[in-house]
């Protein structure tokens, strides 16, 4: 036995090319992108180039920017973000042709939420938008202020990224939305559709709770590589309500890719929820993108 | 003990043989890798949930197709039952089906009679390890009974596998949640039983008390919860690169995860050896 010839657990890079993997949830800095607006993000970028570009072979990551609505606490920040905008558009230089964004909202702030939905949706170059499940842009998804929110982005044709979570243990955090909660939102507009992200962490209840919902689909990424999950959630949701996520550089390649790759799965499956079905959403989203 | 540890190592130096086609397994050699060992596997059925590898038979030929050639056995029936004399002659049974496999019974202090059970493990059953459950089986490592047994495990050179947590607490079962263990009186425990052997399972490093655990001599850590694109390579910076043991926490998750995590790491050989063999090893001699 040869370290050098071990596979690691990986597929080969022949696999992975063929898989041709977008990353739905690529995570750099995403709490705070650094002072500057875009140096802690670029430090994950790097920090994350072995195990998305190298090892993975991933072809696109989607990532969730601030742009000065809010989304953090700090007020810097905010104001820089706001008043250059071009500062947010720098990141996607970094690893030109790769990235693809959906900004963070702030559903506490509606007013700020819908011009930045005119300014990034709209005109571009954002695909959806981000519901974060902490800090202060975090708001349940079942506010009343939601709804309108959603009837904006669908005249954008943007897709929803709703963090989500079923804690049985620890602390909810305010602001935080369960599967059970997307679900009931995204009943109210069939045509839209919604990502739950994490699958609700406890994947057993997330999976549960949207599997009725066609227009949800759930991100696998953000909990530990439980064995089964995958698994479930194809037989419950079919390979096609399934988005790979990295949650990348928090957490790991060998903990998020493994979720798919090492599942029993046929191959078909996996390339599905490894690229296939974020292309399909995003070609639906904006025509073009996700050729 | 002597003779069950002799035979174990032989069979799975006869694994590795039959792994690596023959060539040579003298650890160490620059060119051969003789496989990993596993320290963080447990067989049988986990309650809540079927498991893809809960069967013996297909964990064990996954952890073949990794590459590894020995894997430290606990059982899910010792978390949950009471009756642990039982449940760790089940586990030695199924062990001994399998080549690679090295039973770890499991001892709870908070037992009437644990102590009968550390004296199975040790000379009934020879086993070279033991693993503890402390929140599940609900006592503090406080506890008088914790160090008594820690002291036991000493005298028979036992390693002690100590699982903060089998499960993330925010996706437990709702009748079933238990805090991840509280390891700030390990420190104390072990200064008063110098030379005790211990190794922390499944936890999750975090800076608040990773630099009080790296100052405990004796103390060692497994990678299976070590996540982040770097988690293992700066689990290993800041307890240093001989204290890590591989470990997957099979089946429960997924056994790639923590290999793809340690290659994600990109250690030096050195170091990479260290954690996926041989520092394990060490633990044997």
């Amino acid at each position: 036995m040869d370290l050098d010839d071990f596979n690691w657990g990986l597929p080969s890079r022949e696999q992975l090319d063929g898989y041709r993997i977008w990353d739905a949830y690529f995570t750099p800095s995403i709490g705070h992108p650094g002072s500057d607006g875009v140096s802690g993000i670029l430090a994950d970028m790097d920090r994350s180039q072995r195990a998305a570009l190298e090892l993975g072979r991933f072809e696109k990551l989607c990532l969730f920017p601030h742009v000065g609505i809010g989304t953090t606490s700090d007020p810097d920040l905010e104001d820089l973000l706001r008043r250059r905008p071009g500062v947010v558009r720098r990141l996607f230089e970094h690893w030109p042709g790769r990235l693809l964004g959906m900004i963070q909202l702030n559903a506490n702030d509606p007013q700020s939420s819908r011009d930045a939905l005119d300014r990034w949706l709209r005109d571009g170059p954002m695909l959806g938008v981000y519901f974060p499940g902490s800090g202060p842009g975090a708001l349940s998804c079942s506010h009343p202020h939601f709804p309108p929110l959603v009837e904006r982005i669908a005249e954008h044709g943007g897709l929803i990224m709703q963090h989500t979570w079923f804690v049985t243990g620890g602390n909810p955090q305010p602001g935080m939305s369960t599967p059970t909660d997307l679900a009931a939102l995204a009943a109210k507009f069939p045509e839209q559709i919604f990502v739950c992200a994490h699958a609700g962490g406890e994947w057993e209840k997330g999976i549960a709770a949207v599997r009725d919902s066609a227009n949800v689909l759930v991100e696998t990424s953000g909990f530990d590589a439980t064995a089964g999950f995958l698994e479930k959630a194809v037989r419950e949701l079919g390979p096609e309500r399934i988005l790979f996520g990295s949650h990348l550089p928090s957490r790991s390649l060998g903990t998020e890719l493994s979720k798919v790759t090492a599942a029993e799965l046929d191959e078909q499956a996996k390339r599905l929820i490894l690229g296939g079905n974020f292309r399909r959403i995003l070609g639906m989203a904006a025509p073009g993108v996700g050729q | 003990m002597k003779r069950r540890r002799l035979l174990q190592t032989t069979l799975a130096g006869s694994a590795t043989a039959m792994l690596s086609g023959g060539l040579t397994t003298a650890v160490g050699d620059d060119s051969s890798f003789a496989g990993i060992i596993d320290s963080n596997v447990s067989l049988f059925r986990w309650p809540f949930r079927r498991l893809p590898l809960d069967e013996t038979e297909k964990l064990v030929a996954k952890l073949r197709t990794l590459g590894t050639v020995e894997a430290w056995a606990g059982s899910f029936e010792c978390v949950f039952h009471r009756d642990l004399a039982s449940a760790n002659a089940r586990l030695i049974e199924e062990c001994a089906r399998f080549p690679e496999l090295i039973p770890v019974g499991t001892v709870n202090p908070a037992l009437p009679g644990w102590e009968r059970d550390l004296d199975r493990c040790i000379g009934e059953f020879g086993m070279n390890a033991i693993r503890l459950h402390p929140t599940v089986h609900g006592y503090s490592l406080k506890d008088a009974r914790f160090r008594e047994m820690l002291v036991g495990a000493k005298e028979a050179g036992l390693l002690v596998q100590l699982a903060v947590t089998l499960e993330d607490s925010r996706t437990q079962h709702e009748s079933f949640a238990t805090p991840d263990a509280d390891l700030s009186p390990l420190v104390a425990s072990l200064a008063k039983v110098r030379g005790a052997r211990v190794q922390l399972l499944n936890l999750r490093p975090r800076r608040s008390h990773m630099v009080e655990l790296a100052a405990v001599p004796n103390l060692l850590f497994d990678a299976a919860r070590a996540d982040g694109t770097d988690g293992v390579a700066s689990l290993l910076s800041t307890v240093g690169s001989e204290r890590v043991l591989f470990g997957t926490h099979a089946p429960f998750l997924i056994p790639e995860a923590a290999l793809i995590r340690v290659h994600e790491s990109a250690l030096d050989p050195a170091p990479l050896r260290s954690v996926l063999r041989e520092n394990a090893e060490k633990l044997r001699s």
